[in-house]
């Protein structure tokens, strides 16, 4: 009786502390060191994305804008449709350069909450800590400082899919991908702790 | 000698390509305006294609997107964007509404001296009409086709947003052909208009969501 509370407790407790992202994965040695993001690594493209943005069920639309412009180096300007500029973000590395925001944007925690979404989206050469595997799934973990992302590749077809991001007992943000030949071409970014969704749609040339 | 020819007849052609934007005189400028006014006071639709081009200076080409715009006097103007996305935004009164292919919203200027005079900005560049020296520093330049004005914004908080703003007018009838937004950065916004039709009956139901 008193190792079956005992279990009961130990099960409680580590359900709640367990991230539900690993769930139904197995745990195996590191394969590959580093993994990559494929989706926005050409430095010949302009990668231009429709943008819907859901914040506390206030919305707003406008242009998502990313290009590689360096070996380590990307721009991520996002504009209204008419054209005039939001903000405009800069990374070198692990370097991060506001070139622009808008005042009524220009708040810590927006500011903050966008470098790191668009920093993960973009990321191109990740680390790999912890691998995991299922039928579905080959999943890899990397390391952000207290955080962790996984990120989620199809079995066999080596397509990434997802990247969840979490602390170490909470999923914090989502980033899905449907994809063909190396563009992304519908992103959703959904975060669990706060309501904020970005739908970005890609446009095609003529 | 003949890449010498060459170079001496790229020189002088642009050179005269340069000399071809001279500025006005007093009494041009004067001209001009009256120009642009009556043909304004004349117009109470205005139906036109628009093809909008986004230079950015670290992309290899311009974001190009595409759509109509319908104006109807005073006020009222629909900005609606048909390629590669659906996108349209109604001015009416203080009130922008938005149908973001399918998504609806509702905006309230109202509040906002900012946005009401960058409304009045794209609602009188429609018609040209927007020659106040009391809110822009105006240039007034000619070439042998067309006549272009140069905005320089006075308002501190909206020279942040727009360094300039220039229109490029039809000099035998005086309507707006390109209308460019140039920011700070120098990255800008190029707008050019074709097919248009004034004074065409326009339906007030074209502006509703």
């Amino acid at each position: 009786m008193r190792f079956l509370v005992i279990n009961l407790i130990l099960l409680l407790f580590c359900s709640s502390c367990s991230l539900k992202t690993t769930e139904g994965l197995r745990s195996v040695g590191v394969k590959s060191s580093e993994i990559t993001n494929p989706y926005f690594s050409n430095q010949q493209t302009d990668y231009v994305y429709k943008a819907k943005i859901d914040v506390y069920g206030r919305y707003f639309g406008g242009i998502l804008i990313i290009k590689k412009i360096g070996k380590d180096a990307h721009r991520v300007v996002f504009t209204t449709e008419f054209g005039s500029k939001l903000f405009d973000f800069l990374y070198e590395g692990d370097t991060f350069t506001k070139n622009y925001i808008l005042e009524d944007l220009d708040r810590k925690l927006v500011v903050n909450t966008l470098r790191n979404d668009f920093k993960l989206l973009i990321t191109e050469k990740i680390e790999v800590v912890e691998q995991f595997t299922s039928n579905k799934w080959e999943v890899y973990r990397s390391d952000y400082g207290k955080r962790f992302g996984f990120y989620f590749f199809k079995q066999n077809s080596e397509v990434l899919e997802k990247i969840v991001y979490t602390s170490k007992t909470k999923e914090k943000l989502e980033i899905n991908f449907e994809a063909s030949d190396s563009i992304a071409e519908m992103i959703t970014i959904v975060h669990q702790n706060i309501k904020l969704n970005i739908d970005l749609a890609y446009l095609k040339k003529d | 000698m003949r890449n010498f020819l060459i170079f001496s007849i790229f020189i002088v052609s642009t050179h005269s390509l340069f000399a071809q934007q001279t500025k006005m005189n007093a009494q041009e400028i004067a001209a001009f305006k009256t120009q642009v006014e009556t043909s304004s006071q004349s117009t109470q639709t205005i139906k036109s294609d628009f093809v909008q081009y986004k230079h950015l200076d670290f992309l290899d080409n311009d974001i190009k997107t595409s759509g109509k715009l319908v104006f109807k006097a005073p006020g009222l103007v629909k900005w609606e964007y048909t390629d590669p996305y659906t996108y349209s935004v109604i001015f009416k009164g203080d009130e922008l509404l938005i149908n973001d292919s399918g998504t609806k919203s509702k905006v309230d200027i109202g509040s906002s001296k900012m946005f009401k005079k960058l409304n009045q900005l794209i609602v009188n560049s429609v018609k040209g009409n927007m020659f106040d020296d009391t809110d822009f520093d105006i240039t007034y330049l000619k070439t042998p086709t067309s006549n272009k004005a140069i905005f320089i914004p006075k308002d501190k908080k909206l020279i942040a947003y727009i360094a300039s703003f220039e229109l490029l007018f039809n000099k035998k009838d005086a309507t707006v052909e390109e209308v460019k937004m140039i920011e700070p950065s120098e990255d800008y916004t190029r707008i050019v208009f074709k097919n248009r039709e004034l004074n065409t009956p326009i339906d007030d139901a074209v502006f509703s969501n």
